[in-house]
């Protein structure tokens, strides 16, 4: 019987319908309805707010492909937000398997927080702060010549480290927290039994506890991958002379030009890639498990 | 059992090396709140008066103010409806639900630059103008998606043979839901919520776009003051805010379970 | 995850915000400038506001660009706006700004001639816009890097200062800059190849793109930085007022030179209080107070800039003549320029990545 109530209740599409409405709805007033207008915006010619006259076009999408930078710019972000994830998934996944694991009680509570604290400081704030700590003559230079018997120039201010050593900071959170929360919800009894099986440690976590903590990993690395490639802010601060992103140009189109038919048209060939490169990847790594 | 012992206590070290990491700006922003010079100049100098100058600064007080009142709101919307979303498109089969799940990226991978835009142009538009009321709108919208993926990465670990069990023992389907499922999904709320509260918390460009004059929130007045008159105010208000919410949170960690029960 | 419930916080949250909504009163001033600069002053706000009784709400913006948006989407919200010359014209072709009825203004009779009649800011006999300050953007050095201050811009290219070289991170001014490097006007520009060849070499010498002060005044506090563009004012505060090691260098090949005015924009609530307000703004009194305890750009107001100490960089250097002839004013610029630089600025970034 209970199969069947089961069976009724996921094929009950009206009941969906009060849970997903007041979601949805917020998100088709604040979100989806004004992008469309910026989808429109993006085949004319100039904007109407200008009050200059107007027309349909395709140009701004033709510009992504008759200026290699674009594409050489959305290549290098692509890089970007892949390396980034990775670092986040490399540093942030053992320790969400430690924090739901190996910790207990109160001190787990307390770490998972602290995990979390930075996020609410201010970003820019954080990114001078780094600055900071990079820079030739900063934290890091000096902490490391005062330690080590032999001079050292350590200065990653304004440079492609720079950049990723800031975004991991800034993402590496959602990692541990995504991750957590399925890590967590893995009942101990089936690791302790795959380990009284004889499997070693490293075949209980290929099979075992990577492909039952899929879900965290994957909304973790798309929580991540997705924003990076748009961001502008930390390549730009942090960057310096190699801080061009193809955020940066879209930032440009909008911020020094206003030109933001041309912006919108960038912005939108970004999320088609980057859904392409999600409806790819996903099944993709479902499988790999 | 020593190998055990010998991983755990690497583990544990493991995680204090990501805490520092995490902190290294933290600490250096609230020991810059300390020093003299405004351009981070060392070699560090001791002074409040930045904390002096901060007390009198009312404009960059009452957008904190706003900025943490509308974290809070955004937060408790956002976990509202995010949770009862994720479930829907846990528990029903629909046709569009892909399509519904897809939906979610958008707000996340258009730069908020662009949305921030787009708001503005359409909220002009339609009549709701901008200022705080628009500021929340904007924070809600991006924060939901958010919620939604956190929420639904833990329900993906949920057996679905619990509810079941719950129903066939009697239950209906709000006692199921209130005492099976929200139990269950609450650690993956409560991040959830965390994450809103910071995305909210840290927003600089809907807000920016959104603002209007006395109605601004903390990350617009720090990024306007860095234009021209950037002050260790600015890391002032930020330690104040980073060590009381530190104390409620620890606070808060004595009193809840994250864990979940099990 | 009960409706009623839902329903009655999202009431709430609505009560709460609109409680926050304000709307502008008649004897309030809504300033729209950059921040920092001036017509936001504490001081100043305070003695305006005694001595007229109106009350001075500031907003802000971080480009031309977006001031622009600001006066199309707020129709009505602000009084005052401060716009550069050159983008004065395209403000008025959009109707954003009215004609300003100077005979309102005491002070404006000691603006200095040439500038109170600028072509860019007086259309058809009408004035739309009153000159406040102008200044330079030239160079300035870290001291401990100079034993005596260089006098060409060719500095720059000096591989000596290879990785310590900072440029703003503007197209417009970039390609201005390369302009004057290659001895044209930066209003008409001719050999555009020449330019960007010149940028081009450029690009390996420089450290970082700034674009605030308070980016050029941490690079040149932690000596990161030799040389690099900067603002006469943001070089002259950087000096007397925040006490570091910058020195303002205006190079025999010449510097680009700005206008800012301020202008009423149309629909504005509070006229007389927007008068009140602008004729405040080019009063000596003010401005000295302006230059003395926070630094500032050079006044457009004569008896404003005479009323400084003789020594003072406003006067003694700002005002020399030899420097007059070497800078060029900003014209206004076509959008399709605007994207031509833009688009010259972006490769050059690239090509260095």
């Amino acid at each position: 019987m209970a199969v069947q109530v089961a069976a009724a209740s996921r094929s009950e599409p009206s009941s969906a319908l009060p849970l997903l409405a007041p979601a949805y709805l917020w998100l088709t007033v604040a979100i989806f309805l004004p992008l469309s207008a910026m989808v429109f915006f993006s085949f004319m010619t100039d904007l109407p707010l200008s009050g200059k006259p107007w027309a349909f076009t395709l140009e701004n999408y033709a510009a992504f492909f008759s200026q290699s930078l674009y594409l050489t710019l959305l290549v290098a972000s692509l890089r970007l937000g892949l390396e980034v994830t990775l670092w986040c998934i490399f540093i942030g996944y053992p320790a969400a398997y430690v924090l739901a694991k190996v910790l207990k009680g109160r001190s787990r509570e307390a770490i998972f927080l602290l995990v979390i604290l930075p996020f609410w400081s201010n970003g820019l704030v954080r990114i001078f702060s780094w600055a900071m700590v990079l820079r030739e003559g900063g934290i890091l230079d000096t902490a490391l010549n005062a330690v080590l018997p032999f001079k050292i120039n350590i200065d990653l201010m304004y440079s492609y480290p720079a950049v990723i050593i800031g975004l991991v900071h800034s993402y590496v959170p959602y990692m541990v927290l995504t991750c957590y929360l399925t890590l967590q919800a893995i009942d101990d009894s089936l690791i302790e039994a795959g380990r009284s099986l004889g499997a070693s440690r490293l075949q209980v976590l290929k099979r075992v506890i990577i492909p039952l903590s899929m879900p965290g990993l994957v909304a973790g690395a798309a929580l991540i991958f997705v924003p990076v490639v748009g961001s502008f802010m930390e390549p730009r601060i942090l960057g310096g002379r190699t801080g061009t992103f193809y955020g940066t140009v879209i930032e440009d189109q909008f911020v020094a030009v206003f030109n933001w038919p041309l912006g919108a048209a960038l912005s939108f060939i970004l999320l088609a890639v980057v859904l392409v490169i999600l409806a790819v990847a996903s099944p993709v790594l479902r499988r790999a498990t | 059992m020593a190998t055990t012992r010998v991983l755990e206590w690497l583990g544990r070290l493991y995680v204090w090396l990501l805490l520092a990491f995490l902190y290294v700006p933290i600490i250096i922003m609230a020991l810059m709140s300390f020093n003299v010079s405004p351009f981070y100049q060392l070699p560090f100098e001791w002074t409040t008066e930045w904390y002096a100058s901060l007390w009198q600064n009312d404009q960059l007080i009452s957008a904190t103010w706003n900025s943490v009142e509308i974290a809070v709101i955004t937060t408790i919307i956002c976990v509202l409806l995010g949770s009862a979303a994720s479930l829907a498109l846990y528990r029903y089969e629909f046709r569009g639900k892909k399509f519904l799940q897809v939906l979610l990226f958008p707000p996340i991978a258009i730069p908020w630059l662009i949305t921030g835009t787009a708001m503005l142009i359409f909220f002009f538009g339609v009549g709701i103008g901008r200022g705080l009321f628009a500021i929340l709108l904007g924070h809600v919208a991006l924060a939901l998606p958010y919620v939604i993926v956190v929420v639904s990465a833990r329900l993906q670990t949920f057996a679905p043979e619990l509810e079941e069990a719950a129903r066939s023992l009697g239950a209906n389907q709000w006692q199921v839901t209130n005492r099976v499922t929200l139990p269950w999904i609450m650690p993956g709320v409560i991040a959830g919520g965390l994450f809103a509260f910071a995305v909210s918390f840290d927003q600089f460009v809907v807000s920016y776009f959104l603002s209007t004059p006395g109605q601004t929130t903390l990350p617009v007045e720090i990024y306007a003051a860095i234009r021209k008159g950037f002050t260790p105010e600015i890391n002032a208000v930020s330690t104040i805010i980073i060590v009381v919410s530190m104390a409620l949170m620890l606070l808060t960690a004595r009193f809840f379970k994250f864990g979940g029960e099990k | 995850m009960r409706m009623p419930d839902l329903t009655a916080l999202l009431t709430a949250a609505a009560v709460f915000t609109s409680a926050l909504a304000f709307a502008a009163k008649a004897d309030e001033v809504h300033v729209l400038n950059w921040k920092g600069y001036g017509a936001d002053e504490p001081w100043a706000i305070e003695a305006f506001e005694k001595a007229t009784g109106n009350k001075v709400v500031n907003d802000f913006f971080n480009s031309e660009q977006e001031m622009l948006t600001k006066l199309r989407t707020n129709p009505g919200l602000y009084d005052v706006v401060m716009i550069n010359a050159a983008f004065n014209d395209q403000a008025m072709a959009e109707k954003l700004i009215q004609p300003i009825d100077t005979s309102k203004l005491p002070n404006y009779a000691d603006i200095s001639k040439d500038k109170a009649g600028s072509p860019m800011l007086v259309h058809d006999g009408k004035v739309y816009g009153v000159p406040w300050v102008w200044g330079l953007t030239a160079l300035a050095i870290n001291e401990k890097s100079f034993d005596k201050p260089p006098t060409s811009i060719a500095e720059m290219w000096d591989p000596a200062h290879k990785g310590r070289v900072t440029i703003r991170d503007d197209a417009v001014e970039a390609v201005q800059f390369g302009a004057i490097a290659t001895g044209q006007n930066i209003n008409d520009i001719k050999d555009m190849e020449a330019v960007k060849a010149k940028l081009t070499s450029l690009m390996p010498q420089i450290k970082t793109f700034w674009s605030s002060e308070n980016d050029w005044n941490q690079m040149a506090a932690s000596n990161q930085i030799d040389i690099g563009t900067y603002w006469s004012g943001s070089a002259d505060r950087a000096k007397t007022h925040f006490k570091l090691p910058v020195a303002l260098v205006i190079p025999q090949e010449g510097a680009v030179a700005w206008l800012d005015a301020f202008s009423i924009p149309v629909g504005s609530k509070n006229v007389a209080g927007a008068e009140a307000f602008i004729n405040y703004m080019i009063d000596p009194k003010f401005y000295v107070e302006w230059v003395t305890k926070v630094g500032a750009p050079v006044s457009a107001n004569t008896k404003a800039v005479e009323a400084l100490p003789g020594d003072a960089f406003n006067r003694k250097v700002m005002g020399d003549p030899a420097v007059a002839k070497r800078i060029q004013f900003q014209a206004p610029i076509t959008d399709a320029q605007r994207e031509a630089y833009l688009s010259l600025w972006q490769q050059l970034k690239v090509d260095v990545k």
